[in-house]
């Protein structure tokens, strides 16, 4: 059985944003394929267009030298396209079987037959009849997995299917898919870490801003070559310039921090020190969901952990929250500008208004001081060129760019000692990455702290004094921008090390 | 293929628009029954709507009924503002009555002027205490205030049936299910002759008047907007999530509590088994017909107080069950939400194309 799945020059564009520019790849089953890119490559719209989730805007998809329409899931079930998402669709409280069952059109008899074949045949050790919730999750995967395979798949997607693996779990499904391969099925792996890629596929199609920019043998690549091919190597040469501030006072000390999630979509953070002195930008590079999230909540207080030491000028703060934070002087830029940092259906005095400490006299006895608020708000509009000055337009009508500056403005304009941002330029147009990258540098000119939590590594390269790596929920150590090249941060953010 | 699309933009004038137009199609959904039923829609409708309120007692009878309609109302509109979801308005209102009225049979036979404001103090507590539970199960072991609350109404409504019963009842009663008559210190100043309209109205208007102002004028009704709004945006800005639960849930349960302590202080005058015809419940339908905004929680109320009225006039002049009134309070509540999901949603037919964007 030969199968051969081809795109050709599929584009998808969200609004302000190029998900799939003429992507065009082959694939011939016997081989595992790696597709590889940073989070908002490309890799998730192209597997959603694959699975019929995402209709492409343009371009065609052929199976065996057919062109096949994917306009519905049920479409690429009919063309034998199979597929694990990294977030599992299982119903908890059902039973393994009656979930198998649920989307088969055999008879139940019939079905557990052929399920009880699949999983002598791979050796996979699952009891049929207790219910979802009691699996653990690299045994819910592989309830997805025979969920495909029960339909005798000529391709299997896997979307970052080790994210929610352990070490053991990673080793079994390699084991597994391995098996599918050499038994006909054409595999595309989707991930972005590097290792996993050099020990189980044979192909690996890079992805970056929406385009394919390297297809290549896996023998022929390396950590290092991979990593660059990611990252890009065309690094924007403009940088801070190396300022000659004595770091002599410690601003913020982190010492100890753990912690350990209920919610196995989050990352445990393992024993993190650090600290950011006066004046100095702390990047925190790495591909989401290593715990940039998690680590940026407890900065802010959002968070609050045992044990864990934060010490603002050897004040101890970790038992604040946000609010309190902010009266020591701290700002915070989330990375979910649209439904954290601000809310699209307030008034834009009214988003000005979340940043509320004693002094900014907001709240007077309890009573909301419109006055004072929006002419604070009309302040931060024109000190950040915000392209309004209507503080009483809804902030929905904002453009990302826009809405940032507004954030950002009410984040700074209370000239604070230290601002915490994450992806503070993620999807925004190059007019106003640009703004925030001065406003960032300005502030540490100015002697303030900055930390840089991002996924953007030539904004980490421009921006920092100092970058580390954080993998797993653990950090590299912190080196000096100058020793930083694009490689090493790669390596790290792959899982490898550096001497 | 069908496909729903979110809008953006909705003008606040529809929004505040669209609850009238439910009304409009209520009655006409309920013209369709009557004709089905046999009677004349225009006729029928005129027997429930117009009729009841064709006079000045009838009126004041709209007045008794919307007085609780509106308390309630408003007291979950601060819950539901801020994204909790109290069902049992209708538990907090009965625990009210049994404090207050508990309290006022403690003051039988007293005299005084105090005796009335302690009374509607206590039921305000009564309430106020029978919403923390749900509130503090829900902020400290993370349980569902839905399932809660709603439950607890039927806690409350059997520990009223075990006291009318048994320990409260009238010494004098021959066993019914009823307490004494309260002494006349305990009840409402009545506030014209020959009408039953009371005092409570008063503290209906008065508690209208500073939810306006908390709502809209403090920092408390800020931080009641926002979480409403975005949870994530409320921690982010450091607001104590848990201490405004509790806060929301008070501030409904002793407006439920004070409905209750209305009723029975005003036109029942003592407790029984049904001092309440499912205010608690019919109030979830005012809120959202008022669209949790105070001065439309007034219109709303209204409203709905003459579908409990024009279900009365009904039965007499039409012998159907009184229960059509619930049929248009559900009628009510269906059409709203049929016309906000159209509010915010566009359906878009696509038809068969094959290459749609």
């Amino acid at each position: 059985m030969n199968t051969k799945l081809r795109v050709s020059e599929i584009s998808k564009i969200y609004p302000g944003c190029v998900a799939n520019d003429e992507i065009s790849l082959e694939f011939g089953s016997g081989k595992i394929y790696a597709l590889l890119g940073e989070n908002g490559a490309g890799k998730s719209t192209l597997v959603k267009i694959l699975s019929g989730v995402v209709r492409p805007d343009k371009g065609e998809v052929f199976l065996n030298d057919k062109s096949i329409k994917l306009n519905s899931p049920l479409d690429a079930k009919k063309n034998n396209i199979g597929m694990v998402f990294q977030h599992f669709n299982l119903f908890e409280t059902l039973s393994v079987f009656e979930n198998l069952s649920i989307d088969s059109d055999k008879k139940n008899e019939e079905l557990r037959l052929s399920v009880s074949n699949i999983l002598k045949k791979y050796n996979f050790k699952i009891d049929l009849d207790i219910p979802v919730l009691n699996l653990s999750a690299g045994q819910k995967q592989k309830v997805e997995i025979i969920r495909c395979l029960i339909r005798s798949p000529k391709v299997l997607i896997m979307d970052e299917p080790t994210s929610v693996l352990t070490e053991q779990e990673t080793e079994d499904l390699f084991v597994s898919l391995r098996k599918f391969s050499d038994e006909g099925i054409l595999i595309i792996y989707i991930t972005h870490k590097l290792k996993e890629v050099l020990s189980l596929c044979d192909e690996v199609a890079v992805m970056r801003k929406g385009k394919v920019v390297s297809v290549s043998k896996t023998k022929e690549e390396k950590i290092e070559t991979l990593a660059n091919k990611m990252v890009g190597e065309n690094l924007n040469t403009i940088k801070k310039k190396i300022n000659n501030f004595k770091y002599s006072e410690e601003i913020l000390k982190i010492s100890n921090l753990n912690f350990k999630s209920e919610d196995p979509y989050e990352t445990d953070l393992i024993n993190l020190n650090f600290s950011i002195k006066k004046g100095e930008c702390l990047g925190i590079a790495g591909i989401s969901g290593n715990g940039q999230s998690e680590l940026f909540q407890i900065l802010s207080g959002e968070i609050i952990t045992e044990y864990t030491s934060i010490k603002f000028r050897d004040k101890e703060i970790s038992k604040l929250n946000p609010r309190e934070r902010r009266e020591y002087l701290m700002a915070f830029s989330p990375e979910d500008r649209i439904s954290q940092a601000a809310v699209p259906e307030l008034k834009i005095y009214e988003n000005v208004a979340l940043n509320n400490f004693k002094s900014s006299n907001f709240f007077e006895k309890g009573l909301v001081n419109e006055k004072k608020i929006k002419e604070h708000s009309k302040k931060i509009l024109s000190n950040f060129s915000v392209n309004t000055d209507n503080v009483e337009m809804k902030s929905q009508f904002l453009s990302g760019g826009n809405l940032q500056k507004l954030i950002i403005g009410r984040e700074l304009i209370t000239s604070p000692e230290l601002l915490v941002c994450f992806n503070p330029t993620w999807g925004l147009d190059v007019g106003a990455i640009n703004y925030i990258h001065e406003t960032l540098i300005n502030i540490n000119e100015q002697g303030k702290s900055s930390i840089l939590i991002s996924t953007d590594n030539d904004e980490l390269l421009r921006l920092s004094d100092r970058i580390c790596v954080i993998y797993k929920g653990k950090l590299s150590k912190i080196m000096d921008v100058n020793e930083v090249t694009p490689e090493k941060l790669g390596i790290l953010m792959g899982g490898g090390s550096i001497d | 293929m069908i496909k729903i699309e979110k809008r953006n933009d909705v003008s606040p004038s529809i929004y505040f628009l669209t609850p009238i137009l439910a009304i409009f199609l209520t009655l006409f959904g309920g013209g369709i029954i009557f004709y089905v039923l046999g009677f004349n829609p225009i006729e029928a409708l005129k027997f429930f709507f117009i009729t009841p309120i064709s006079d000045l007692y009838g009126f004041s009878e709209l007045l008794i009924k919307a007085t609780p309609l509106c308390l309630i109302a408003i007291g979950l509109s601060f819950c539901f503002k801020s994204n909790n979801w109290n069902i049992g308005a209708e538990g907090q209102l009965i625990f009210g009555g049994i404090v207050g009225g508990g309290v006022a049979l403690l003051f039988y036979g007293h005299d005084g002027f105090y005796v009335l404001p302690i009374i509607i103090l206590s039921g305000a507590i009564g309430g106020m205490i029978f919403a923390m539970i749900p509130a503090i199960l829900k902020t400290y072991f993370n349980t569902n205030e839905i399932l809660v609350s709603l439950m607890l109404v039927y806690v409350a409504k059997l520990l009223l049936d075990y006291l009318v019963v048994g320990p409260w009842s009238n010494p004098e009663g021959f066993n019914f299910p009823e307490t004494r008559q309260f002494s006349e210190s305990a009840r409402m100043p009545i506030l014209f002759d020959g009408l039953r309209i009371h005092a409570g109205i008063f503290i209906t208007l008065i508690t209208v008047f500073l939810s306006w102002l908390i709502l809209y004028k403090t920092y408390l009704g800020f931080q009641i907007k926002v979480s409403g709004l975005s949870l994530k945006t409320a921690k982010y800005a450091g607001y104590k999530g848990k201490t405004m639960i509790i806060i929301v849930f008070m501030i409904s349960g002793a407006c439920a509590g004070l409905a209750g302590v209305g009723e029975i202080t005003g036109p029942i005058g003592q407790l029984h088994r049904n001092i309440s015809p499912d205010y608690g419940f019919t109030a979830i339908i005012v809120a959202f017909l008022g669209r949790l905004n105070p001065v439309g929680i007034i219109f709303a109320s209204l409203i709905v107080a003459l579908t409990y009225l024009g279900a009365e006039t009904a039965q007499i002049f039409l012998q159907v069950p009184k229960y059509t009134g619930q049929v248009f309070q559900g009628m009510i509540l269906f059409f709203l939400l049929g016309s906000d999901y159209l509010l915010f949603f566009k359906i878009k037919f696509l038809g068969l194309k094959k290459n749609e964007l």
